[in-house]
């Protein structure tokens, strides 16, 4: 073992699973799916990203799990809710930011920070409205590829009105208004305006600050992140990487853990579990 | 036999918690008639001055709603709906009777739907006003006067001035040893965990007065004998709602490495501070208990000239009871479609977070099947004011 000690964060979204490796840098940053069986796919990416790092799980002092799957990580010394793991992220990266707007698979998210600690937060996981989920849906009615849909709905004369905010409604409608002869750059603009209009009226419950910016797989739309700065009136700040803040914030957060423990006189310790792969239903 | 002889305090309330009703059944074996109601609202003296059995109805947030569906749309709140599910199926076949009190429009305008389909042998819906005003006071002793003409006349026998008085007695006293028992919650850290608590508050309205008496007697006794361990980092929490009555919400607070150490819900502190006037005369005592001092949403409290002061009759014993358990944030849980509550979070949220203690606001069903997205709320918010 080297000076130089290594933390990781893992992030179980429902949609990706995100690894973070961090020591005084990021070391690596890796991405995958995220599967039925989380457990076993946390695993997974994890080697992939040890192994990108030229690391050996045993060179890790710390790891923690964030995201929806948090709990479903055997190897981890910690859960750490996400929202706190995306503030702590994104205040890294992006030290003026004080409100993140959180746009994931299935979960949307407002989060006020202040010197990077949360402050207040809100969350939408009732509805697929305003979620990367509606994206998904609209992008396969409308043939159109997901991450193209950003780039498609820059090319729009004008957002076609979606008048639902039910995202199975919603579908119906665009399909409806294709049939029409609507132009599907202006539908997609116009689901855009959505979902924007939608996460507006979640995160305006925390009192916006500027600087705002965007996580999760949303802010790779720019479609999305037009329609947003348009209902927030401001702009709206893209990470270099929006899938990886909480995976992120979860290995700094470990790594403030440690170096908190070792001025306090004792030494952290790793959990006992390796990276073997977990058993289900245990 | 109370059934208190052969085990300790906790461990019965475990039991009556985990078996819903288990000692109404039993009493009933022995003649007693039982008579179950919902809501803060139900005059419980009345109940105990007539010698029968009160069981104040639960749901089961396990268990899907299967059958209350058919009967109650989905704008009726779903705590309602849930017992409502458990009554038409069958898991309070004990009850002789049942008295509904006017709470909110999930209970009264369901009143001849659970009449109907229940089919007891005794039924009443006591119409609580919702002022607190002086014509109101008279309103409500009225209602007192019917209910308890109906209760005598389904018995067959009188209920006595001189019985309601005792009842009123036995009743303030219990609420002054659960009180006690609240006390042991304020150490750090504290003696009883929430989730101990909140099998006794269930098991204490499924009983007659005097046996939960000698149940929170009995608890408070083996509870003193505890040492707290010192465990001084953890969060002290407050709950605020109405009828939670399971340790789902608990044990996710618990679970997530603080203490819940005080509530205002509706089997909790919200009927266990106020008390009777035993000075004044019973029914007018009543009266006004359950209309001015139990502080519950559906009823509307203008006493103070400003707003202020409303806010201030309103929830100053929220105020109060952060000060007492210490407390380092406070959970407003409240289920959807809750009109009354969902009126008042805003005051209510802000007139907690001007006391400088952080509220987490949740709005949420009444079922397990959601509770990830309940955990992951409690878990971030509890990061949060760590």
């Amino acid at each position: 073992m080297g000076d130089i000690k290594y933390y990781a964060g893992v992030d179980i979204g429902s949609t990706m699973t995100k690894v973070v490796i961090v020591s005084d840098r990021i070391e690596t940053a890796l991405i995958g799916p995220t599967g039925p069986e989380h457990r076993k796919l946390a695993n997974k990416v994890m080697e992939d990203a040890l192994s990108q790092a030229h690391l050996k799980f045993e060179e890790l002092s710390y790891v923690v799990a964030t995201g929806y799957g948090r709990i479903n990580v055997p190897f981890a010394d910690r859960q750490i809710t996400e929202i706190t793991c995306h503030a702590k992220g994104l205040y890294s990266l992006l030290p003026t930011v004080k409100t993140i707007i959180d746009i994931g698979g299935q979960d949307s998210k407002g989060i006020r920070i202040k010197d990077g600690k949360v402050i207040n937060f809100v969350m939408n996981d009732k509805c697929a409205a305003g979620t990367g989920r509606f994206l998904e849906v609209i992008a396969d009615s409308l043939g159109v590829a997901l991450d193209k849909l950003g780039e498609v709905s820059l090319q729009a004369s004008r957002a076609t009105p979606i008048s639902s905010t039910c995202t199975v409604f919603a579908e119906h409608e665009v399909v409806n208004q294709l049939a029409n002869g609507e132009p599907v750059a202006n539908l997609i603009a116009g689901v855009h305006e959505s979902i924007a209009t939608r996460v507006y009226s979640l995160v305006r419950k925390l009192q916006i600050e500027k600087d705002i910016a965007i996580t999760g797989g949303g802010a790779k739309n720019t479609g999305l992140v037009k329609a947003l700065e348009a209902k927030f009136g401001s702009p709206v700040l893209v990470p270099p990487e929006p899938l990886i803040t909480g995976a992120l914030g979860a290995a700094l957060l470990g790594k403030e853990k440690c170096e908190r423990a070792i001025l306090d006189g004792y030494n952290p310790t790793r959990s006992k579990e390796g990276l073997q792969e977990a058993k289900l239903f245990s | 036999m109370t059934g208190l002889q052969n085990s300790k305090g906790l461990e019965t309330a475990e039991r009556y918690y985990a078996q819903y009703g288990a000692r109404a059944i039993e009493l009933k074996k022995e003649g007693r008639k039982v008579i179950g109601y919902m809501s803060a609202l139900m005059p419980v003296e009345i109940l105990t001055a007539a010698g029968v059995v009160p069981v104040r109805l639960k749901g089961f947030v396990d268990e899907a709603i299967t059958k209350g569906d058919a009967y109650m749309e989905s704008i009726i709140c779903p705590f309602v709906r849930n017992v409502f599910d458990a009554a038409i199926k069958g898991r309070f076949s004990f009850m002789d009777g049942m008295v509904l009190p006017h709470q909110c429009d999930s209970i009264d305008r369901t009143n001849d739907v659970w009449s109907s389909n229940l089919n007891l042998p005794y039924w009443h819906f006591l119409n609580v006003p919702h002022v607190t005003d002086g014509p109101s006071i008279e309103f409500m002793k009225e209602i007192l006067r019917v209910f308890i003409g109906t209760l005598e006349k389904f018995l067959g026998t009188k209920i006595t001035d001189a019985a309601i008085a005792q009842a009123i007695k036995a009743h303030n006293e219990n609420r002054r040893l659960m009180r006690e028992l609240y006390d042991l919650r304020k150490s750090n850290s504290p003696l009883i965990s929430g989730v101990e608590m909140m099998k006794v508050l269930v098991a204490a309205m499924s009983i007659p007065v005097d046996e939960s008496s000698a149940l929170i007697k009995g608890i408070t006794e083996e509870v003193k004998k505890r040492t707290a361990p010192a465990d001084g980092n953890r969060k002290r929490i407050m709950i605020i709602g109405d009828q939670i009555d399971n340790t789902a919400i608990p044990e996710s607070i618990e679970n997530a490495g603080a203490w819940l150490v005080a509530d205002d819900l509706s089997i909790g502190g919200k009927i266990y501070w106020p008390e009777v006037d035993e000075k004044t005369d019973p029914l007018q005592g009543i009266a006004e208990r359950y209309l001015r001092k139990l502080k519950i949403p559906t009823t509307f409290v203008s006493d103070g000239d400003t707003y202020e002061e409303n806010l201030e009759a309103r929830f100053g014993h929220l105020k109060q009871r952060i000060a007492e358990f210490k407390v380092d944030g406070a959970i407003l849980f409240i289920y959807k479609y809750c009109d009354p509550y969902g009126f008042e979070v805003p005051a209510m949220k802000s007139y907690i977070e001007s006391g400088g203690t952080p509220v987490l606001y949740l709005e949420d069903e009444y079922s397990t099947s959601t509770l990830a997205r309940v955990k992951t709320r409690i878990e971030a918010f509890l990061e949060m004011i760590a």
